[in-house]
């Protein structure tokens, strides 16, 4: 049974339709990027596959999202939060407001679920040393950067523990240092954990997920590995090309790379490749 | 800080339980309806010097006369000057009246002791506190949340107001001057933030069904503040002669 199954979803605000007709399957364990241009639908489908529709707009035109077989509408609140997390892109938005310290705030979520006070100690310990928030646990939330307040939401939906994190354009408001401690964060999570990632570029996808969907104009149009999807025409000109797939291109068009060679798309990959040529015997 | 009128310390109040702080303050508003106000007028003072002697003085007592001075001025003239009693006398164009005055005494002393025990009780107690305390008592997280979030989220919108007032200034909204320019530009003030924290109320209230809030019945609470058995029962005493006391008032 498919872990999260999109079936034929259609969404609407007022007239507005946000996502048209959309479907796929997300198997467990799997790194997913779904990329596409602003008001492409990302945030929306992103709320849908966390179970986040508020009630009064829970009504999907056509179609659904089921978990497990299940669709989000019928799973008890705590059993859905300790299955699915979503980190969005506006981390002041998601503090509880109900937390005084960064360490509470981490705790918050695992005191919910009414785990023993060990298991809250032990996992809130854990997310600050994770997340590297260590120095700042007896800080005000609302006093951090915009970075450290990511991380915060980050650690904060780590310690619930989820089979599957989704992640709303998750460093849009980061320094390029934010956004490779994020990267590392995500890195080091368990291969178990189920990693959905939207966003506006590839930069991140391509760190991390190993199947890209392109969502363009609330439908998705392209479903596949990296060359498939990233190096499509249509793909190109919303999201542009990631930086290291850019280079090996200029590099190939001038001679300089094999054309034989696959492009790559992540920076340790260009690494590699370009060590590969070096070393090439010429 | 977020927490707009708080003043860490180390005093017997700030280390008292919240729940009963807060029976402490629903009993002191009940009482300052049935003391006479020359009662009324001590409680108020006896409060305030709490406050002085908790550490908290300086600002407490600064707050307390902001609040209650210009209430001051205005009930002794609308009551003493302006409105009709029998007892009123004519000088010139001007009346007075002494029952005038002293129902104005009256009225302020209610909300002088009122006040007192208000400012007395956020500014020794700490919003995350006084949820936690709530939290291991058993109340429903939801109702935790609805007495604490106000004061817990009320720094983050002060930042806020901060950021529009900067904002709408650059923009060349002029925001200084008489009192007209600054009742004029009230609007974009108050408009943005209104409509900002609308919009954050929808996705917080998100944000926390993610985290599971209100799932369970009982939340686990990490460091509550200390309780005690005779705190329970201070607090048992103090509700049950709050409730006597309201009885009394409306009974009059």
């Amino acid at each position: 049974m498919a872990l999260i199954e999109v079936t034929d979803l259609t969404f609407a605000y007022g007239a507005q339709a946000a996502i048209d007709s959309v479907s796929f399957i997300i198997e467990a364990g799997e790194r997913v990027a779904i990329l596409g241009a602003n008001g492409s639908g990302k945030t929306t489908l992103a709320h849908w596959l966390a179970g986040w529709l508020p009630t009064q707009e829970s009504e999907a035109t056509r179609g659904n999202v089921t978990c497990r077989g299940r669709a989000w509408q019928d799973w008890p609140l705590a059993e859905r939060a300790s299955f699915v997390q979503y980190v969005g892109q506006i981390p002041s938005q998601q503090l509880s407001g109900q937390a005084f310290t960064v360490r509470d705030e981490i705790a918050f979520g695992p005191e919910n679920l009414g785990l023993p006070e060990i298991e809250v100690r032990k996992r809130t310990a854990e997310c600050l040393a994770d997340c590297g928030l260590e120095k700042l646990a007896a800080r005000d939330p609302f006093t951090l950067s915009g970075g450290e307040q990511q991380r915060l939401v980050l650690a904060a939906a780590l310690a619930m523990r989820p089979q599957v994190i989704v992640l709303d354009e998750p460093v849009t408001n980061l320094d390029p240092a934010g956004c490779d401690d994020v990267l590392q964060l995500l890195a080091a999570l368990p291969a178990s954990t189920t990693v959905v990632l939207l966003d506006s570029f590839s930069r991140v996808g391509v760190e991390i997920a190993e199947r890209f969907l392109f969502l363009h104009n609330g439908r998705v149009s392209l479903d596949g590995a990296a060359a498939e999807v990233l190096l499509h025409p249509d793909a190109i000109a919303s999201l542009g090309l990631p930086s290291a797939a850019e280079a090996a291109w200029l590099a190939r068009e001038s001679g300089a790379w094999n054309p034989a060679a696959p492009i790559p798309f992540s920076i340790q990959a260009a690494i590699a490749a370009f060590q590969q040529v070096e070393n090439a015997p010429r | 800080m977020s927490t707009l009128l708080f003043r860490s310390g180390t005093s017997w109040l700030h280390r008292a339980n919240p729940l009963t702080k807060l029976c402490g303050l629903l009993w002191a508003t009940t009482a300052a309806f049935v003391l006479p106000w020359p009662a009324a007028f001590a409680l108020a003072a006896v409060l305030a010097a709490w406050g002085v002697q908790s550490g908290i003085g300086g600002s407490f007592v600064r707050r307390l006369l902001l609040l209650i001075g210009p209430l001051a001025i205005a009930l002794l003239v609308i009551h003493g000057f302006l409105m009709h009693y029998p007892d009123s006398r004519a000088f010139g164009p001007l009346t007075f009246s002494l029952g005038g005055v002293i129902h104005a005494l009256r009225i302020l002393a209610r909300l002088a002791a009122v006040v007192s025990a208000s400012f007395l009780f956020v500014a020794t107690t700490h919003p995350a506190d006084l949820l936690k305390s709530m939290d291991a008592s058993g109340f429903p997280p939801g109702l935790s949340y609805l007495v604490a979030s106000p004061m817990l989220l009320a720094g983050m919108f002060a930042m806020r107001t901060r950021a529009i007032h900067d904002a709408q200034r650059t923009r060349g909204l002029a925001l200084d001057g008489s009192f007209w320019t600054r009742l004029r530009a009230l609007p974009a003030l108050l408009l943005p933030l209104v409509i900002v924290g609308l919009l954050e109320a929808n996705q917080r209230a998100l944000a926390l069904h993610g985290r599971a809030f209100r799932a369970l019945p009982r939340r686990t609470v990490l460091d509550p503040p200390a309780d005690s058995r005779g705190g329970i029962w201070v607090r048992r005493f103090l509700v049950l002669a709050a409730i006597m006391q309201g009885g009394l008032a409306f009974w009059r």
